[in-house]
């Protein structure tokens, strides 16, 4: 089957100086230098196919934004083999860069003191790109990116949600195969984030586009990527579908009760209290062991109880697991 | 290169335009810098005209190196804006940097696009002035030589500190902190070229001979299109020597450049 992206043993390591603190040590510092090994990324391994929308988690440091800059073209790895799209990213970075579009986060590709329409006018000409293609595309973007109202203003003016939806037009109009996101929707408000969610669906449903993003946001995740790679202090923690992450480390449900009254032991069997606090106490439980019926039936049977509600397991709950336990380890 | 030529016209207009955008701001930075140099160089000749010359120099010769160099410095100035250390510096430690290496044109031609500070128009323009009123009142004797290789001087120049620029930002892939010494070569080089070189001491001049070559720069090709005999007996192509040297430190910036480009891309940062 067909790879966009191969990523074998991917290695990249950064000496970084340390600095020695105080005068005295600023002195030193000018005579010999020490430097520590950073293993930004430690070996890293994943293939992704064409169509695909992978989700790249970590915290921060963990080696997301290096991964994506050895992918861009941008940095040389230090090991291992990386493939995208049949080229050696770094070695043709024109021809790299020319069959990819790249938004990262909170910095913009556009031109600060143009119009919109005028920084795309620029980038149609810069990439080449047919006149036919171009009106196609921009017909589409400006109607699902609603980028009429603000064409004609000049970037710096615009807001961070107008901004990210430029970007995304900016970084589709040459028709890229492959596009990376860093941190799409970080720093905006809910709407502005489903939009620029219905939109990357849209980009990788209805053309085809392979999309690799990060984020700091798991709603971003589930709402939008079947397969989700974690990373965690270089290496990759967990590479897989969405499903089987939560099934495997979706860890327990809980109940959380209100009582009528305050109770000195409130402990019931199969059930753990997790948290306590006055008259509201928090189990948690298995499914397996302990259904939620079951367990509100033998509270009730000894409790006055006035209110409850079940929790979910949460992926973000989930996720911090993996990184906290280091549940995937060995 | 037609294509890299257009877009690196396009770039400008962009840079251009962006700062026509605040007219205001724009007449009164060329209105403000046209004072400094008249305020500078009022009292550079109220100085000179007290002590009559310096260093076998008259007034107006002295004008003909000065105008010289704010010409072309200004002009340098303006064209490798992008390539100005501190501002280079800043586009790399603000991710813009990145930005452009994620766009399918040369890096080089992006850096200059990126910036274009027309401003310092004004100064190349009373550079200008000052020259052709030295040229003037010294009564230069004109040869077909001359009048060809004058354009030269002036493209020596210009690349010789540009070069200096290419190199003070490409030591800010390492470090931003030794900028200060590049400063040292590339605007005090620049004060040094604008008088004769006879007032400076033997250690000076000898490391701006052989070590900066600067000397060849503005100084030795003054000599000659003024008829001026040569104080230190250099060889009699020395005059010539202008675009081997402002050439020879552009080539070598752009190769440190390029290294400096690989050297990024092994530690983006």
């Amino acid at each position: 089957m067909s790879r966009i992206i191969v990523v074998s043993n991917l290695q990249k390591h950064f000496r970084v100086f340390k600095h020695r603190r105080g005068m005295g040590g600023a002195f030193r510092n000018l005579f010999s230098r020490q430097y520590k090994v950073v293993r930004a990324v430690d070996g890293v391994s994943f293939q992704i196919r064409p169509g695909e929308l992978v989700g790249y988690l970590g915290p921060n440091g963990a080696g997301k934004s290096t991964t994506l800059k050895m992918l861009t073209g941008l940095l040389v790895p230090s090991g291992g083999e990386l493939w995208v799209n049949d080229r050696v990213p770094w070695r043709e970075r024109q021809a790299h860069v020319a069959t990819i579009g790249a938004v990262f986060g909170q910095r913009t590709t556009l031109w600060w003191d143009l119009p919109v329409i005028e920084s795309l006018d620029l980038l149609q000409y810069i990439y080449k790109i047919p006149p036919h293609r171009f009106r196609r595309n921009m017909a589409e973007f400006r109607k699902m990116l609603e980028l009429d109202p603000f064409l004609d203003t000049p970037v710096r003016s615009l807001s961070l949600g107008q901004r990210m939806r430029a970007d995304l037009c900016a970084a589709l109009l040459h028709d890229p195969i492959l596009l990376f996101l860093d941190e799409p929707t970080i720093g905006l408000d809910v709407v502005a984030k489903e939009r620029i969610r219905q939109f990357i669906r849209h980009v990788n449903r209805e053309r085809g586009t392979t999309v690799i993003l990060t984020t700091h946001d798991l709603s971003d995740v589930e709402k939008l990527c079947e397969r989700v790679m974690i990373i965690d202090q270089g290496r990759l923690l967990f590479d897989g579908a969405l499903d089987t992450l939560r099934e495997r480390f979706g860890g327990k449900r809980a109940l959380v009760v209100d009582f009528a009254q305050e109770y000195d032991d409130v402990t019931v069997a199969d059930a753990q209290v997790i948290e306590r606090d006055g008259r509201r106490a928090v189990y948690q439980f298995e499914q397996e062991v302990l259904t939620a019926s079951e367990l509100i039936g033998r509270l009730s049977a000894r409790y006055r109880i006035r209110d409850l509600s079940v929790r979910e397991p949460d992926i973000e709950a989930t996720v911090r697991r993996i990184y906290e336990e280091r549940l995937l380890e060995g | 290169m037609r294509f890299a030529l257009d877009v690196y016209r396009r770039l400008l207009a962009v840079q251009i335009r962006a700062q026509l955008q605040y007219p205001v701001a724009f007449a009164l930075d060329l209105g403000g810098t046209a004072l400094i140099l008249i305020v500078e160089f009022g009292s550079l000749a109220l100085i000179l005209q007290r002590f009559e010359g310096i260093g076998g120099w008259s007034l107006v010769e002295v004008a003909f190196l000065y105008g010289m160099v704010e010409m072309a410095f200004n002009t340098m100035d303006m064209l490798f804006s992008g390539f100005d250390p501190p501002v280079f510096g800043r586009l790399v430690r603000q991710g813009q940097f990145d930005q452009l290496l994620l766009r399918p044109l040369g890096i080089t031609l992006q850096v200059l696009g990126s910036r274009c500070e027309t401003r310092r128009l004004g100064r190349v323009v009373q550079g200008g002035l000052i020259f052709m009123l030295a040229v003037g009142l010294v009564d230069v004797r004109w040869t077909l030589l001359k009048l060809v290789y004058l354009p030269v001087v002036f493209a020596s120049v210009v690349s010789f500190f540009g070069g200096l620029f290419i190199i003070g930002s490409t030591i800010t892939f390492w470090t931003v902190e030794s900028i200060e010494a590049i400063n040292v070569l590339t605007y005090g080089g620049h004060e040094m070229m604008t008088f004769p070189m006879t007032i400076y001491n033997d250690w000076l001049r000898r490391f701006f001979t052989f070590i900066v070559p600067a000397i060849f720069l503005n100084y030795y090709p003054a000599l000659y299109f003024l008829d001026k005999p040569d104080p230190f007996n250099l060889p009699p192509f020395a005059p010539f020597l202008a675009p081997l040297a402002g050439g020879g430190i552009l080539a070598a910036a752009l190769a440190f450049w390029r290294f400096g480009i690989r050297h990024y891309a092994s530690t983006g940062s």
